[in-house]
């Protein structure tokens, strides 16, 4: 069984029906219905009611065996003018949406004795942004927490790795997002936006194949970042 | 319907280990693999068999070997859209004493020949519109390893040559990415083992202990690793470096 957070759009939605066609029984985790075979709708950083949505998702459709951590949001903001609650914002939903769910579902894979978790961050969080250093920082913190917890738990049989997608076409990225400028994108070595499922694709094969990577990030990125 | 359908592959050094794993792997998944060697065996005429390939024999560091292959390649099978550059030598010596023939033996197979390789199969990926290189770096490229800096400064070479060819090949839809395994079960252990002057037993032990996961890795996993790569499912990644290495290694490529 697999949770996913952020199912209902994009990377998390592409993700869930990816996992679907591949067999699994899937949980999707949102604030909007997804069309997960089990919709849970929540926010994120609120950890109790990540651990609840877990056990239900647990109960209903069987110990989690895989969870993948794709709630997000984005906005471009200057540095000066972001405040305390966008700062507490963006960490809350990135950092701490990935912690909460990983103190969900850990306490039922380390009793199973394996497990896998993958986690999707971004190319901003290796390369760095320019006006969204809130945004930047938090992926960045999800990148070092998946390498952290993949020392961590890799000896207790539990595979933790990530994934940093280049500027993907989803509803997170604005229509007058510099990212959809032709001019950017001619620069890129692919000269394209990444799709939700080429994203999809790549955690699914960490998820069924990637048995031997332990606090790796991998990344389907168009070129974005070599 | 399978991912490597109809397409054509080249797999270096394919007659044992690693390659031979991929090679397997790759005709598992439709692909028509030719297996590539640097001595004609029985091993790798079967072995081709099995792959529905071609025993392409060259020295990769040869360069008027390689174009003959790659023609013999051509005339078989067809251009190979799949090239996975895997065949490698490895001596270990303290620097200052590594006899500076086999030293550049190390740079010459392994970063030398994959240019060969590239360079023979570029025109036909050309033709095709389409192509997908796999090469194998090392961990040792990357973190580098005392006693090693022959193979190690190759490895890193090619990792080099990996995000270089990536900016420059993507564009034309030929895509370029590398893995850099960390310890794996192949023969090259029974190398590490003479220079620690333990047993091969003794050496797959110690690495084993020594890794976050407990264990070394297995040739399978790697090969699922550039299966992933040569098929349409990495259609995102360029000039990448995978390092699927049980935790070892903790910097990035």
């Amino acid at each position: 069984m697999a949770l996913v957070t952020g199912a209902a759009s994009g990377i998390g939605a592409a993700t869930a029906a990816r996992l679907t066609e591949h067999g699994f029984a899937v949980a999707g985790v949102d604030l909007q219905p997804s069309a997960a075979a089990l919709s849970l709708e929540l926010d994120v950083t609120d950890r109790d009611a990540v651990r609840e949505a877990a056990e239900r998702a647990a109960s209903e459709l069987g110990p989690v065996s895989v969870l993948v951590t794709a709630a997000g949001v984005y906005e471009m903001t200057p540095l000066a003018e972001i405040d305390d609650e966008r700062w507490r914002r963006m960490l809350r939903v990135h950092l701490g949406g990935v912690a909460n769910a990983c103190w969900a579902v850990l306490p039922g894979m380390l009793a199973a004795g394996s497990g896998t978790i993958v986690t999707i961050s971004s190319e901003l969080a290796l390369a760095g942004g320019d006006g969204d250093a809130h945004y930047v920082a938090a992926k960045g913190a999800i990148l070092g927490l998946t390498r952290s917890l993949g020392w961590e738990l890799a000896p207790r049989n539990i595979r933790v790795n990530g994934v940093a997608p280049g500027p993907t076409d989803t509803p997170l990225l604005a229509q007058d997002s510099p990212w959809r400028d032709p001019a950017y994108l001619a620069g890129l070595p692919l000269g394209r936006l990444v799709t939700p499922d080429e994203v999809a694709e790549a955690v699914v094969f960490l998820v069924e194949e990637g048995t031997y990577f332990a606090g790796q990030t991998i990344s389907p990125n168009a070129g974005a970042v070599i | 319907m399978e991912r490597l359908d109809g397409r054509v592959a080249l797999v270096s050094g394919a007659a044992q280990g690693l390659g031979r794993t991929i090679a397997t792997r790759l005709a598992a998944e439709g692909a028509r693999v030719a297996v590539n060697d640097r001595r004609p065996s029985p091993e790798l005429d079967a072995l081709a068999e099995e792959t529905g390939g071609f025993a392409a024999v060259a020295d990769v560091s040869d360069p008027d070997a390689v174009a003959r292959m790659a023609g013999e390649v051509e005339e078989a099978l067809g251009p190979p859209e799949v090239l996975v550059a895997n065949h490698a030598y490895m001596t270990m010596s303290p620097f200052v004493e590594h006899d500076p023939d086999d030293w550049w033996l190390n740079v010459d197979v392994n970063l030398t020949g994959t240019f060969l390789l590239l360079r023979a199969v570029l025109p036909g990926m050309r033709k095709l519109g389409r192509g997908r290189v796999v090469i194998i770096a090392s961990e040792f490229g990357v973190v580098g390893w005392a006693n090693a800096s022959a193979y190690s400064a190759s490895k890193q070479g090619l990792i080099s040559l990996t995000k270089t060819l990536g900016r420059e090949l993507g564009p034309e839809g030929i895509l370029v990415n590398a893995i850099a395994p960390g310890i794996m079960d192949t023969p090259q252990l029974d190398v590490d083992a003479l220079d620690a002057g333990v047993s091969p037993e003794e050496i797959r032990r110690r690495y084993a202990a020594e890794s976050p996961s407990g264990r070394i890795g297995r040739t399978e996993e790697i090969a699922a690793l550039a299966a992933f790569l040569a098929s349409d499912s990495s259609s995102a990644f360029v000039g990448q470096i995978l390092q699927p290495n049980g935790g070892t290694t903790r910097g990035p490529a």
